[in-house]
Order: structure tokens, then C-alpha cells, then sequence
């Protein structure tokens, strides 16, 4: 009888698995199918069949990539994440090992008015840089969102580094030291090859953000050369009534595409970064 | 000298230069950071306070100082305050339902299933998508005419709800979005806290007997109680400043329903260029956000080394 029931409370518990997994999993899948259909189909084939015409597949992607200027987009936020992720990791890295090693007067008041920053509402901050970007001539440019961006990324990628450093035993830097290396060469030299996973994490949070970034970038950028594919599928979706929900989904798949690779290949990172990041 | 030895017995690290080469160093790993910040995050802050203490706006190449005149104009504003109660309703209770539903997922994964780990990576990735593709896609979902939503509630014979068109539903739907979206972030760290107890604790409390609820209610639930509220800390600080998803998924409508703060602000400074406006409400923001960190810090009183696993 015992048995009976545990057989039926694990399965269950197995149902209730499923569930989850696709109450998590199911709406992107839902884009996805929207994606492949005519505008036509989206409204008279309810629910959408999985029956696909490629086609129609064509034609929506021919049509985001050939008329929304979808691949400038992504072109756009490939090189103001890039450059953006990696000058926060160059900034930041020096200062996430001078809080983990160095005791100095006030570190964790500076430690954590540091981390306060990443609790900054964007809407606070946006109009005051926009306003700075214009008076320096740097509105509708790369560098106008770089340079806010890195700002903005920093708290974030001091957060996740401080953890990862704390891990590593302070003998190793006290080993090179004495073998004659400086501060600065014992963070590039000995630190920085052990620290390749924590870089890879803070890496791929600080992206994300800024990825997903869109407030700044709607005040900043005004030309579609310059969008970032954030700001091109929030004003593709607001510009429109009625929305062409096949052109909005395909839309939706391609911006977060990159984001779904990326947080596959690096699963096993991603717990720990939330954590490191936000439980400090 | 004497600095120099203090230093050598201390705890951390050792150091081979006097206190001089200490500072140098601590200015030259440091330094960057901090200036970047400054001109970066704190200028514009600042910028933005004497901002809004003028009557810029987007047409007007200069602003008049008018004092605290766009201050008095936000607490008279009966648009601020509906906005106000929306946040605070959208915020309790999106953060409320997140953190039940997170604990009872990092529970329910603390059963640690075959094939669970799968479901587990897939349910971490709403939280880093798109805040602004969220909010289309669950208006698709949604949609009242051909919506996928709609019609499975009706096929087990519910009636239609229209979600976002309504003036009774629209909030709770962008509750139900921002929860669907950040129950995840709860879950993780409610879940790393339980996988780090010892398993010792449980076994003890088997061994008493304690039945399955009572260890839940005693043991289980005080134990992650810091990570608990750290989250409820975190999620709410993000929750009041959200805006994509409002942007996204409801525009702040219908009616102003879901017209949140944040969103109020950035219509404010973006639609109407209200930049002196704008800018005052934006520190209102950042005030009740300062004071109502503190005083849940207080409350709460988390520990740090609670929160650290």
C-alpha cells in the first residue's frame, strides 16, 4: 500500500515538474510558432496549428531583416555591448581585488555605495545624460551609450567579482609578493588566469543588462543607423497600430536569441552569478 | 614602522611596502572605478537635482531657476498619486506572490527529482530576457481575439478575461507578468541558501520524529527566512523601478491603471520633455527609495554572513 503511494506521489510531483518547466519554457515557444505564421494565420488560426509554410517564414524574417533594419540593430548592440561589457570588466576588476585584498579606511562604506548604484531607477538618471550627451556632442553615437552603459554595468561586475576573489587563499598573493611582484602584477599576472570563470560570469551579467538596456538608448539614440536591437523592437511594437504581430514576434526571437545561447553554453555559471551578485 | 607591523599580524594579507606604497596601490586599483563613477553616475545625479529645481524642457534651450515650484506641482498632482498607489499596490503585491511562489519552487526543487536540473536551468531564463520582449510576447499570450490564453481557458469553460483592456485586470495582469518573470530570481537564491544547510539538521529532526510540516514550519522556513528577505529586499527595490515591462506590455493603460511611477516619470521627461519635472519626480523616486531601503534593512536586520550562505 505504501508503495502504491509513493508511486503516485512521485508521479505526481513529475507532473507538477512538467508543469513548471513549461509555464517557464511555453511563452517564447509561443513567439516562436507566431514568428512562422502570416499575419493572416495569427488571427484566424486559433490556436496556431504547428503546421509551418516556409513561405511565410521567409517572409517575415526577409522582412524585419530587409525593411526594420534588423541586422544594423544587431550589428549596433554586438558593438556597444562588446566594447561597453569590456571596459567595465577593465574598470572594475582592479577595484573588486582592492576590496577583497587591501584594508583601507572606509572600504565597505565604498564598497557598498558602490553596489547602491545598482539599485539607480533608470528613469533617474536618463535625463540628466541625455542632457550631457547632447552638450558633448555625443547624441546618436556609439560612445553616448558606451559610456553611460559602462557606468551602469560596473556596480554589477564589482558585485560578482569581490565573491569570486574572496575565494581565492590569500597565500598565493602573499607567495608572489614576495617573489617581487607588484600589486597591480600580482592582479594580472597570478589572479587574473584563476579568475577566468568570475570574469566569465561578470561578463555575461554586465552583457544582459546591457543588452536589455532601452530607457537610455531612447533618449540618446534617434536615428535607425545607431539603434540597438532593444530600442528597434520597443519602438517597432509602440510605433504601430495595430501591431503586425508576425513582424513583432520574429521581432522578439531575434532579440533574445543571443541571450538564450548564451545562457545555455553558460548554464552552470548562472546561479552562482545571481547569487555572488545579488546576495552580498 | 609600528603601522607596518600591525599590518603584518593582520588577517587578510601581508604587506611588503610600508603604509605609502598601501595607499598607492589601493589609489591605483581603485582610483578608476571610483572616478568613472563619479563623473558617470554621481554627476549626473547631481546634475539632475539642480535640473530640477528649473523649468527646462524640451523646447526651451535654457531653463528658468523657479525653486521648488515642479516640487509643489508633483505632490499636487493627482496623476503622481494614483501613480503612487499603483506602485505601491503593483510592488507589495508582485513581490508578495514572488516570494511564496519562489520559496514553494526552491522547496518543491529541494526534492531534488531525477531530470530536475533541467527544468531548473530552463525556469532561471525569464529573468534575463528582454524586459521589453516579455511584455510583448505576454500581450500576444494575452491577446483577447486570437490569444493562446484565452482560448485554453475557455476550452475548459471559463469565461474570457480581457487582461490588459480592462481597467479592473490590467494591473493584476502586469502583476501576474512581473511575477511570471522574477518568481526565478527568488527561487534561486531561496534555493541556494536551502542547498547550503547542513543535511545534519534534518536528519536530527527526523530522527525527533518531527513530522514533514512541522520541520517545514520550525526548521525549514526560519532557516531561510535571511534569504527570504534579502530577496523580498532586492525584488521590491527593482520592482519600483522597473518601466520596460509597463512600456512593453500595457503603456501605463488603460485609463493610467498601470501607470507606475517610473512610468509616469519617463512620460514626463520622454513624451512630454518635461525635463525640470521630470527630474524632481525622479529624485521623489530616489528618496522613498532610500528611505524605504533603510528602514526594511532595519526590519529585517539581515546579517551578512546569513545572506552569504
Amino acid at each position: 500500500m505504501s508503495a502504491m503511494r509513493r508511486i503516485v506521489g512521485r508521479s505526481i510531483a513529475y507532473v507538477v515538474l512538467l508543469l513548471i518547466g513549461l509555464v517557464g519554457i511555453a511563452p517564447f515557444l509561443y513567439l516562436l510558432v507566431l514568428s512562422f505564421k502570416r499575419r493572416i494565420d495569427i488571427i484566424s488560426e486559433v490556436p496556431p496549428t504547428l503546421h509551418f509554410d516556409w513561405a511565410a517564414i521567409q517572409a517575415n524574417y526577409n522582412e524585419i531583416i530587409n525593411y526594420q533594419g534588423i541586422l544594423t540593430s544587431l550589428v549596433n548592440s554586438v558593438i556597444v555591448v562588446g566594447i561597453s561589457t569590456f571596459l567595465a570588466l577593465v574598470i572594475g576588476t582592479p577595484a573588486a581585488y582592492a576590496f577583497s585584498r587591501l584594508q583601507f579606511r572606509g572600504r565597505d562604506t565604498w564598497a557598498s555605495t558602490i553596489l547602491s548604484f545598482r539599485f539607480m531607477p533608470a528613469v533617474a538618471v536618463a535625463v540628466p545624460i541625455y542632457l550631457l550627451m547632447k552638450a558633448i556632442g555625443l547624441t546618436d553615437t556609439y560612445p553616448g551609450l558606451i559610456l553611460p552603459y559602462v557606468a551602469f554595468s560596473i556596480p554589477l561586475v564589482v558585485w560578482i567579482l569581490i565573491g569570486f576573489f574572496d575565494e581565492i587563499p590569500t597565500d598565493l598573493d602573499d607567495a608572489a609578493r614576495v617573489d617581487g611582484c607588484s600589486r597591480f602584477q600580482v592582479l594580472t599576472r597570478i589572479m587574473l588566469p584563476i579568475m577566468r570563470p568570475g570574469l566569465v560570469v561578470a561578463a555575461m551579467f554586465g552583457a544582459i543588462f546591457i543588452w536589455n538596456e532601452f530607457l537610455v538608448a531612447l533618449f540618446v539614440i534617434n536615428s535607425p543607423e545607431h539603434s540597438t536591437i532593444t530600442l528597434t523592437a520597443a519602438t517597432l511594437v509602440s510605433a504601430q497600430r495595430p501591431i503586425d504581430w508576425n513582424i513583432a514576434a520574429a521581432t522578439g526571437v531575434v532579440t533574445v536569441i543571443p541571450i538564450l545561447l548564451f545562457s545555455f553554453v553558460v548554464q552552470k555559471y548562472i546561479v552562482r552569478g545571481i547569487t555572488s551578485g545579488a546576495v552580498r | 614602522m609600528n603601522g607596518t607591523l600591525i599590518e603584518r599580524g593582520s588577517s587578510r594579507s601581508s604587506w611588503a611596502f610600508g603604509p605609502s606604497g598601501r595607499h598607492r596601490d589601493t589609489l591605483l586599483l581603485l582610483g578608476p572605478c571610483v572616478a568613472y563613477l563619479i563623473v558617470f553616475s554621481v554627476f549626473p545625479l547631481l546634475y539632475s537635482l539642480r535640473l530640477s529645481l528649473t523649468n527646462l524642457t524640451g523646447s526651451s534651450t535654457s531653463g528658468q531657476f523657479v525653486g521648488l515650484e515642479n516640487y509643489r506641482d508633483i505632490f499636487t498632482d493627482p496623476h503622481f498619486w494614483g501613480a503612487a498607489g499603483t506602485t505601491a499596490l503593483m510592488v507589495g503585491s508582485s513581490v508578495a506572490i514572488a516570494l511564496v511562489l519562489g520559496t514553494a519552487l526552491a522547496l518543491f526543487f529541494g526534492l531534488n527529482l531525477r531530470g530536475s536540473s533541467i527544468v531548473r536551468a530552463v525556469i532561471t531564463v525569464p529573468m534575463l530576457i528582454t524586459p521589453i520582449v516579455v511584455g510583448v510576447m505576454w500581450r500576444a499570450l494575452l491577446n483577447p481575439d486570437w490569444g493562446i490564453v484565452n482560448w485554453a481557458i475557455g476550452r475548459v469553460g471559463l469565461p474570457a478575461i480581457n487582461w490588459l483592456g480592462s481597467t479592473d485586470t490590467a494591473l493584476k495582469t502586469l502583476v501576474m507578468v512581473d511575477v511570471w518573470q522574477w518568481t526565478p530570481f527568488v527561487f534561486v537564491i531561496v534555493f541556494a541558501r536551502l542547498q547550503s544547510l547542513p543535511v545534519e539538521i534534518f536528519e536530527a529532526a527526523q530522527v525527533d520524529g518531527a513530522h514533514r510540516l512541522a520541520q517545514l514550519r520550525w526548521i525549514t522556513l526560519p532557516l531561510l527566512a535571511p534569504a527570504i528577505a534579502l530577496a523580498a529586499i532586492i525584488r521590491g527595490i527593482d520592482a519600483f523601478r522597473s518601466f520596460d515591462l509597463v512600456y512593453g506590455l500595457s503603456y501605463g493603460g488603460p485609463a493610467r491603471v498601470t501607470t507606475t511611477l517610473s512610468f509616469l516619470d519617463y512620460q514626463s521627461g520622454f513624451d512630454f520633455q518635461r525635463y525640470g519635472f521630470a527630474a524632481a519626480m525622479a529624485y521623489v523616486m530616489v528618496v522613498i527609495l532610500v528611505i524605504a531601503t533603510t528602514v526594511l534593512l532595519r526590519l529585517v536586520q539581515v546579517r551578512r554572513e546569513d545572506a552569504v550562505q
